[in-house]
């Protein structure tokens, strides 16, 4: 395969036809990123233009309020980044824990109940009981209303993940392995994490990174069980925004704000500055993390 | 078959498992090893913009509740938008709490009476309430009676409802408009042409989604569109939107959308507060009581003037416009009516819930009279939902006779017809459910002006009598019918 | 049971080592799942928690479901989630294919890879922002769109109150986050095909349609199948970020916005009343998992290690 990759000739291409591909590419790649620039544009829009003239692509007046404002206000904007570092960093080392045993253990053919344990996890993904079962187990019965955990645990187990990572272990890491790992008389949690867990990095820094964008993308989870406005995370803090900015006024400790600079803040174009400087981790982080998402998808749709 | 039953011994194992770790985790303790009586814990959740300094003055004030009635308290203040969504969750979740706030508009009094949301508290009251019953309106506990008992606590406050069109003053003052001729919804138009001609940028008309023109019926269910007109002879309950008036005023109101007085956004914003705060407002509609606009001046930063829209009425919207009911899940409810009491009763309690700490958040000036110091935006109450508002601490400002002109107020009301009337919608659950959704669909872009009447109207009407509202009203007529009989 | 203990004990680590899993399967997935008898329930809150006061609950039989199916609540809800679904499968396969052959005529590699990247960018935002985005378009007074039309004398469009527009935006939207993301599937699937029959076609004198039509497509075939029949799978369940937050919660649009997770949401904040949102999303857990049922049979018949199980 790699051989005829190789040999492809690239001089039969048209010219004409590679043209009119990258216009397309570009064409919609750059439809993409536009809404993202334009919102950028209008953060930097001086808000009394942006009153009279709407959002612009080139602004009347340029203006770094909306940010001076975020900036003077940010202990809130600041929490919430906190809140969502944690719940992610937590969530993300949590569920690969937990899917990474798993799915260890259910990959074994040594393990007599590993066809029970699939089953177990697999009838997870088609039969659920739907949102307001699980609210009230969440909320009353494991009490985790108003807590970073009801932020955390939802989401922490898959079992599509599972899954993937199973098929994953049982491709990947040969029985040889584990086998060689025994006769040296270690533990199967000592073959797991000195031998298997090495292995098997790539899958595990798919559904790591799966579950980190999971956790810094949800706003749900916050919308149903938080209240305490210490507790609101990034995605969740723009929803309360949305129709009222005195979610951030009440919050913020910056308490020298006078009621003169209150009233003429910019509103509109603050809102805008938050959305961006909550999208700004993800913008510069996801290239990076691109082909692992690639991957992910490839084991997940193709599995070999 | 072996494997079958070392199957099914695997899941009981872990059932065993699981309910052993569950039960640890539940036993969170609420045995105090001593003999002595443990302090109560109440868990008081009201409505309003969190406020940064709860806790500081809630431990505040449970240090004062644990020397007076031994019970401490937790306030968990939920967001004027989100308080009927989230307490409705709440409460049919079971979530832990004792004393909530309700109301008619905010988390449906009756009907969560109804449900079973709160604790009857004919004997509490007897018991451990004497002091509310000695001092508010007896009016307020009779209106807040429902089928005969009280299940919550009315703040002692003004009594009639009464609409008025606010105005910010500073616009009025600017291009020297005359506000002594306004009544109507239709008299403000001229007000607002020129508002809107001379301040491009002005939100000439501010109103959130929740707003409802005015017309002259009383609700037998607040914003559901059951209605029964004020100086009605044949107790008749219509549909508000099938009245003339109510098909005038959404006319007159989309007439105000198409000339750019209301934002386009209004039907689906959920709070005005940017507004007010940037005070890039003409003119909006609030429920009044007297001195209001001192209260409003003084809390926005600049001065707003109002002027009456409706005649001041007593209904049972006003009569349950505040209530503090005991939820029937309360660990504690004898000490959630000592709490009450003490709340209505005592002046040094009062207060402090409802300005915080002195030296902190205002300063007393004499007697009764207090400043609020720059530290009060930090713990801005909405004092309507507090308790008996007689007991507050004057401001600077207010005249010395404030109360009195309040109970002068109260007793000049006039009474709605179907005043202490409550309509149960038990044989009708599945229909309210049904128009409650309808309602969600097409109350806000209607009373907005968003969208045409002409348009609108008729599909509205007919997805509520889809919904099964002549059913409703059947059998609300019915209730009615019986309990005007017996009350004559 | 002497030798059940003995099973155990010899597996002890390997269960041990699914234990935490399988504990957070328990509680979060199948102790809601007995929850859902409150679909059955007129369920009223007790003092003595949740099981106890759904044993207390009054039984109500099929009564919930009577409410969900006695107004069109059940029939608009479920033809939304359905046509939006096949709109969003049928559109974005197209789409993603298109655009990974696309991809793969670019000559530069490097090119392609910059644009490839642009095109994922919207699979890593969350709803809350992309409903930011889609604000700053059409805001009724601020938006992009309206000033665009009246630029062109078009009067401003009520573009979050006209129901009209919205399948298409709701369609554009959902595109707009997927394309980038599901074209990557099909483009290394594109990369596997041998290059000799490309030249062997262009031997025979084949156009690059020709070659598209002859070579490409019908080797996609089997993956596209597989990708749509798994997508058919989820065809009951709907993405709630998309049809809650991109219409800003929208009263008069949610003839065409309301779908089946929606409707349970709201039934939930509105009304509180337990009994009859677990009725609507048990109706969901049902129909969606005969579908899945189905789905995943079909995708074994055509390629057995493609299907979920």
């Amino acid at each position: 395969m790699n051989k005829n990759r190789k040999s492809r000739n690239f001089m039969q291409l048209s010219p004409g036809w590679n043209a009119f591909s990258n216009a397309t590419a570009a064409l919609f790649s750059l439809l993409c990123v536009f809404p993202f620039l334009f919102v950028v544009l209008i953060s930097f829009t001086d808000e009394k233009t942006l009153a009279t003239n709407g959002y612009r692509l080139i602004p009347e007046k340029w203006s770094v309020g909306a940010y001076s404002y975020v900036f003077e206000t940010g202990d809130m904007l600041l929490k919430s980044y906190g809140v969502t570092i944690l719940i992610t960093v937590v969530g993300t080392l949590l569920s690969l824990f937990m899917i990474s045993l798993y799915s260890y253990a259910i990959s074994r053919k040594s393990f007599k109940y590993r066809r029970f344990f699939s089953l177990f996890a697999v009838f997870t993904m088609l039969f659920n009981g739907g949102m307001i079962p699980t609210y009230i187990i969440v909320t009353q019965v494991l009490g985790l209303k108003d807590s970073l955990w009801a932020l955390i645990w939802p989401l922490a187990m898959n079992a599509f993940y599972i899954m993937i990572l199973r098929t994953f272990y049982m491709t990947s890491v040969p029985d040889a392995i584990v086998e060689s790992g025994k006769i040296d008389g270690a533990g199967e949690f000592k073959i797991f994490y000195r031998l298997v867990l090495p292995l098997s990095l790539p899958g595990l820094a798919t559904i790591g990174l799966f579950s980190t964008l999971g956790y810094w993308n949800d706003w749900f989870n916050a919308l149903l069980y938080i209240d305490d406005p210490n507790k609101v995370p990034l995605q969740s803090m723009l929803m309360r925004i949305e129709n009222s900015m005195s979610f951030i006024q009440q919050n913020s400790a910056n308490s020298s704000i006078s009621l003169e600079v209150m009233q003429s803040l910019p509103q509109d174009t603050a809102r805008m500055a938050m959305v961006v400087l909550a999208t700004l981790p993800i913008i510069f982080a996801y290239p990076f993390f691109q082909r692992y998402f690639v991957s992910g998808l490839t084991i997940g749709s193709v599995k070999e | 078959m072996n494997k079958g039953k070392g199957r099914l011994a695997l899941i009981a194992a872990m059932l065993a498992i699981v309910l052993v770790v569950g039960a640890c985790g539940n036993n969170g303790g609420n045995e105090s090893a001593d003999g002595a009586e443990e302090t109560a814990e109440l868990i008081w959740y009201t409505i309003g913009t969190p406020q940064k300094d709860v806790t500081a003055v809630m431990d505040q004030v449970s240090a004062y509740t644990k020397e007076k009635i031994n019970a401490t308290v937790t306030m968990k203040m939920i967001d004027w938008g989100d308080y009927q969504q989230k307490m409705q969750v709440n409460v049919a979740s079971g979530e832990p709490m004792d004393i909530i706030f309700t109301s008619a508009g905010g988390f449906d009094y009756v009907q969560n009476v109804r449900k079973g949301a709160f604790l009857q508290i004919d004997e509490l009251l007897t018991e451990y309430g004497q002091g509310i019953v000695d001092t508010i309106d007896p009016g307020f506990l009779e209106g807040s009676k429902v089928d005969g008992h009280n299940y919550g606590i009315p703040a002692n406050k003004e009594l009639p409802q009464q609409e008025v069109w606010r105005f910010n003053q500073n616009l009025l003052d600017k291009y020297d408009l005359d506000i002594g001729k306004v009544r109507s919804l239709e008299s403000l138009e001229p007000l607002m042409a020129t508002i809107k001609a001379n301040e491009p940028n002005v939100t000439v008309f501010g109103m959130d989604k929740n707003h409802v023109p005015y017309v002259p019926y009383d609700y037998l269910i607040t914003n559901l569109p059951m209605a029964v007109k004020l100086d009605t002879d044949d107790y008749k309950i219509v549909n508000i939107l099938e009245t003339d008036e109510m098909k005038q005023a959404l006319a007159t109101m989309r007439k105000y959308y198409q000339a750019g007085y209301i934002s386009p956004e209004a039907a689906t914003v959920g709070s005005t507060s940017d507004l007010t705060l940037s005070g890039n407002w003409f003119v909006d509609r609030a429920q009044t009581q007297p001195l209001a606009d001192n209260q409003w001046s003084a809390t926005y930063g600049y001065p707003v003037v109002s002027t009456p829209a409706s005649d001041a009425i007593i209904t049972n919207t006003s009569v349950q416009g505040s209530i503090m009911a005991i939820t029937a899940n309360s660990e504690y409810p004898e000490k959630a009516m000592e709490f009450l009491n003490l709340l209505n009763t005592d002046p040094v309690l009062r207060n402090m819930v409802d300005s915080g700490i002195e030296g902190t958040h205002y300063e007393k000036i004499d007697d009764n009279r207090m400043r609020n110091l720059p530290e009060a935006k930090n713990y801005d109450m909405p004092s309507y939902s507090l308790g008996n508002n007689m007991l507050l601490n004057l401001n600077e400002n207010d005249p010395d006779n404030k109360w009195d002109v309040f109970k002068e107020f109260n007793a000049e009301g006039v009474a709605s017809p179907i005043l202490g009337f409550n309509f149960d919608s038990a044989n009708v659950s599945t229909q309210m459910a049904a128009i409650q959704n309808v309602k969600e669909q097409y109350w806000s872009a209607l009373m907005t002006g968003t969208v045409d009447p002409d348009e609108y109207l008729p599909t509205a009407l007919e997805a509520f009598k889809q919904a099964g509202m002549d059913e409703v009203i059947t059998e609300a007529q019915a209730q009615l019918d019986e309990w005007v009989a017996e009350a004559k | 049971m002497a030798g059940f203990l003995k099973n155990v004990m010899r597996n002890r680590v390997m269960l041990l080592m699914v234990l935490p899993g399988a504990a957070w399967f328990f509680f979060f997935s199948y102790m809601p799942l007995v929850g859902t008898i409150a679909a059955f329930k007129e369920y009223r809150f007790s003092r003595d928690g949740f099981w106890q006061s759904l044993i207390n609950s009054e039984n109500v039989g099929w009564r919930n479901f009577e409410f969900l199916f006695s107004t069109d609540a059940a029939y608009i809800i479920t033809r939304n989630t359905l046509l939006y679904n096949i709109a969003f499968i049928l559109i974005g396969l197209v789409f993603a294919v298109a655009m990974a052959i696309t991809l793969s005529e670019i000559v530069n590699k490097r090119l392609a890879k910059v644009y490839q990247t642009g095109m994922f960018l919207p699979y890593f935002l969350s709803w809350v922002i992309v409903g930011y985005f889609v604000f700053s378009f059409l805001s009724m007074d601020k938006g992009l769109l309206n000033s665009i039309l009246s630029q062109f004398g078009v009067s401003s469009i009520q573009w979050y109150n006209e129901p009209q527009y919205w399948p298409y935006i709701l369609i554009l939207v959902s595109l707009w986050k997927m394309v980038g993301y599901n074209s990557v599937v099909y483009l290394a699937a594109i990369m596997g095909i041998d290059r000799s029959l490309y030249e062997a076609a262009m031997i025979d004198g084949a156009s690059k349609w020709q070659q598209i039509r002859n070579i490409t497509i019908p080797l996609l075939k089997p993956i596209m199948i597989i990708m749509t029949l798994l997508a058919v799978g989820k065809i009951f369940y709907a993405d709630f970020g998309l049809f809650y937050s991109v219409p800003r919660d929208s009263g008069t649009l949610y003839s065409v916005t309301n779908v089946i997770d929606t409707y349970v949401y709201r039934g939930l904040k509105t009304t509180g009343e337990i009994g009859m949102s677990t009725a609507a999303g048990l109706y969901q857990s049902v129909v969606g998992f005969v579908l899945v049922m189905i789905s995943n049979y079909v995708v074994r018949r055509i390629d057995k290690d493609s299907a979920l199980f």
